[in-house]
């Protein structure tokens, strides 16, 4: 550490690299840490979390029964033993707007923290003002609304993706109200839409028919490309499966945060690396991911490490791949019951994770153990508390005398 | 260039190349050819590879490698690693090329065995000829077969072939396609198109798949559904494992239907619930 602090300090290096091996190091010293919890609201499974990209302060999460909860993850108590509170609670007694069904997605608008949209299992996708928690907009469907997604880049629309049990996606505008832009291409249900956080005219979208489309927004004809497993090489398998990205449904989608690459799991129990500008897979082989998810499955990427982490639910667990070199790095543990969702926080390299056992967990990096030079300048200081063996602590003498 | 396996216990440093060649060498010396009366070349599957080498990315690339010229994924050359992992968990890896400029393109076959879409086997070229003639022997469709051959080892690396490819690129007529099926080198996959197979492998995938469903029941029924890979490599083997018990375990492990755990007595191998065999 402290080369690398001299380097940057001298010019050697450039300042990103210290932030990147810091970053590194404390991603994979991720574990659970009793001095964190999260507030306790959901009485039924967490299905989706999102954490607000301006301060990276505010959480959202959506449950299975329709509730949605806002939490502050900030630590201003000047205490290390911290519960992230929540502020408020879109509840089923309290609002009369709640959603019926569960809560499938959750996003937080990309450029300030005034409005989130919600979308859930009754069909309906509703945008919500944060001061009063009353939707602004209400967007009705045919179908469950298995996810939607806002561009994070985006400056010059307001397109929101919409994936439902119909196979064409739907773009609603968020500033016309309009939903007139159709995406056709796919014969199954949407499970996953994702916009790339490279361009804001690029979104990628996953459905049970095995394939992923690749669009550009702005063209009218269909998608720009799809993924194909075998890269073209249609030798490789039976004839129903040529072109398909997966060899069931895909139910997950995640760029890298350069947006260059594109993560997507299947039902098949894999999950691939592609080429976001070419469609190639690039053949990372990261063994056998399990996923039993009918719905989509949400999974996220480190952001500032060098090399790049996977985090994805597996089970009752979260599985951390190396981005890369497809190497499983750890698993972790510690829910109850089946993990549907998981939320990196790039600032303090924190994971949260919520499950089927109502519960979100902040994975923590492991803090530094205190230097010994530290114990013996504080032991002087101290003066008559030492550092002394146990062993020779008088524990039996009384004060009293 | 033979590969190097050099472990040191006192500082716990491991040596180990990359070369995927000597572990295939490795796992067809498992293969039993007693059982097929010497018909079958040894096949060895793709997964078995990764119980013998923990980056699955790397061993994908060299089998790619190994059996086909033409692939543009692939630009990084191919190069050895060598991995110290020192006592506090540190790794230090270093790699470089390849010494020898080995071309091993056309070494190798590849197949898709039909009963997984995920598992292939890999069968070496030479003995792959040597049985499929072997077994030909006087037979009349002996010279379409061998014209197959000559045309397939050198370059070619797909799994299926259809009916344009065979009929424009390797010049065969309709009824020679249908020798060749006939013969087993090629199976029917769909209209119009072919699986390249290994003929006479319907036994050896028949007991494959009863041995493996066996081998794993008996990591399920031990006591937890776990049992030390020492323990299970010395069991008694019931008739309807062919196969030795140490090719079983190397495709359980590495088709990741048992979970590995190292334990201070060894490798302990724990059933995952939900396999579907």
């Amino acid at each position: 550490m402290l080369s690398f602090l001299y380097a940057r300090q001298s010019g050697l290096d450039d300042p990103v690299r210290l932030r990147r091996a810091e970053s590194t190091r404390r991603v994979l010293s991720l574990e659970l840490n009793h001095n964190r919890d999260v507030d306790r609201i959901h009485g039924n499974g967490i299905n989706t979390l999102d954490i607000e990209v301006i301060d990276g302060r505010y959480m959202l999460s959506g449950g299975s029964d329709g509730v949605i909860v806002i939490y502050d993850l900030e630590n201003n108590s000047k205490k290390p033993q911290y519960t992230c509170k929540a502020i408020c609670t879109v509840g089923r007694s309290v609002c009369r707007h709640v959603h019926k069904f569960s809560v499938e997605t959750v996003q937080w608008y990309p450029h300030d923290t005034g409005m989130f949209v919600s979308s859930s299992f009754d069909k309906t996708m509703k945008v919500w003002d944060t001061e009063t928690l009353k939707p602004a907009e209400e967007f009705q469907f045919d179908g469950n609304v298995y996810c939607h997604h806002m561009s994070p880049v985006a400056r010059k629309h307001s397109l929101v993706a919409v994936g439902t049990k119909d196979p064409k996606v739907q773009l609603c505008d968020l500033k016309s109200g309009s939903r007139i832009h159709i995406l056709q291409g796919h014969r199954g249900e949407i499970l996953s839409v994702r916009w790339s956080p490279r361009y804001d005219h690029i979104l990628a979208t996953a459905s049970t028919d095995s394939r992923v489309h690749i669009w550009d927004v702005r063209r009218a004809s269909g998608s720009l490309f799809t993924l194909d497993q075998h890269n073209g090489d249609k030798s490789k398998t039976s004839s129903e499966a040529v072109n398909t990205a997966h060899n069931g449904r895909v139910n997950g989608l995640c760029f890298t945060a350069d947006g260059l690459h594109l993560l997507t799991t299947g039902t098949d129990d894999r999950m691939r690396l592609w080429n976001s500008a070419t469609g190639e897979n690039t053949l990372v082989n990261y063994g056998k991911v399990v996923n039993e998810s009918r719905k989509g499955l949400k999974f996220t990427v480190s952001r500032g490490c060098s090399p790049e982490f996977v985090f994805v639910p597996c089970g009752s667990s979260v599985a951390v791949y190396g981005l890369h070199s497809g190497e499983l790095i750890t698993m972790l543990r510690g829910h109850y019951n089946n993990v549907d969702c998981c939320e990196f926080h790039p600032d303090y390299q924190e994971l949260y994770s919520g499950g089927k056992d109502c519960n979100i967990l902040a994975w923590v990096p492991v803090l530094r153990q205190p230097d010994i030079e530290d114990e013996e300048t504080n032991s002087k200081r101290g003066g008559t508390h030492a550092a002394i063996n146990p062993a020779f602590e008088d524990a039996w003498s009384s004060d009293e005398d | 260039m033979a590969s190097m396996h050099i472990v040191l216990e006192d500082t716990h440093a491991v040596w180990c190349s990359a070369d995927i060649r000597s572990s295939l060498q490795y796992l067809v010396t498992l293969f039993s050819r007693k059982l097929f009366n010497d018909s079958l070349p040894p096949v060895v599957l793709k997964h078995q590879l990764y119980s013998l080498h923990n980056d699955k990315t790397s061993v994908d690339k060299q089998v790619v490698r190994s059996d086909c010229n033409k692939c543009s994924t692939w630009d990084s050359v191919q190069s050895h690693f060598i991995i110290i992992t020192l006592m506090h968990s540190e790794a230090l890896v270093f790699s470089f090329p390849r010494q020898n400029e080995l071309r091993e393109t056309g070494e190798l076959l590849m197949f898709q065995l039909g009963f997984d879409s995920e598992a292939f086997a890999l069968v070496f070229a030479e003995d792959y000829r040597a049985k499929v003639l072997q077994g030909e022997a006087g037979r009349g469709t002996l010279g379409t077969v061998e014209k197959f051959l000559t045309k397939l080892i050198p370059s070619c690396s797909d799994l299926s072939f259809n009916k344009e490819k065979m009929l424009k690129e390797f010049l065969f007529t309709d009824s020679e396609i249908t020798q060749l099926v006939k013969s087993g080198v090629l199976t029917v996959r769909d209209a119009g198109s072919w699986w390249l197979s290994i003929p006479n492998s319907g036994k050896f995938i028949k007991y494959f798949i009863k041995g493996r469903k066996a081998v794993l029941g008996m990591v399920k029924k031990s006591k937890y559904g776990e049992i030390l890979q020492t323990e299970l490599e010395g069991r008694r083997t019931t008739s309807q494992v062919k196969f030795q018990m140490k090719y079983h375990i190397h495709d359980i492990i590495g088709a990741e239907l048992v979970e590995c755990i190292q334990t201070t007595s060894g490798t302990l191998l724990r059933y995952v619930d939900g396999n579907v065999n």
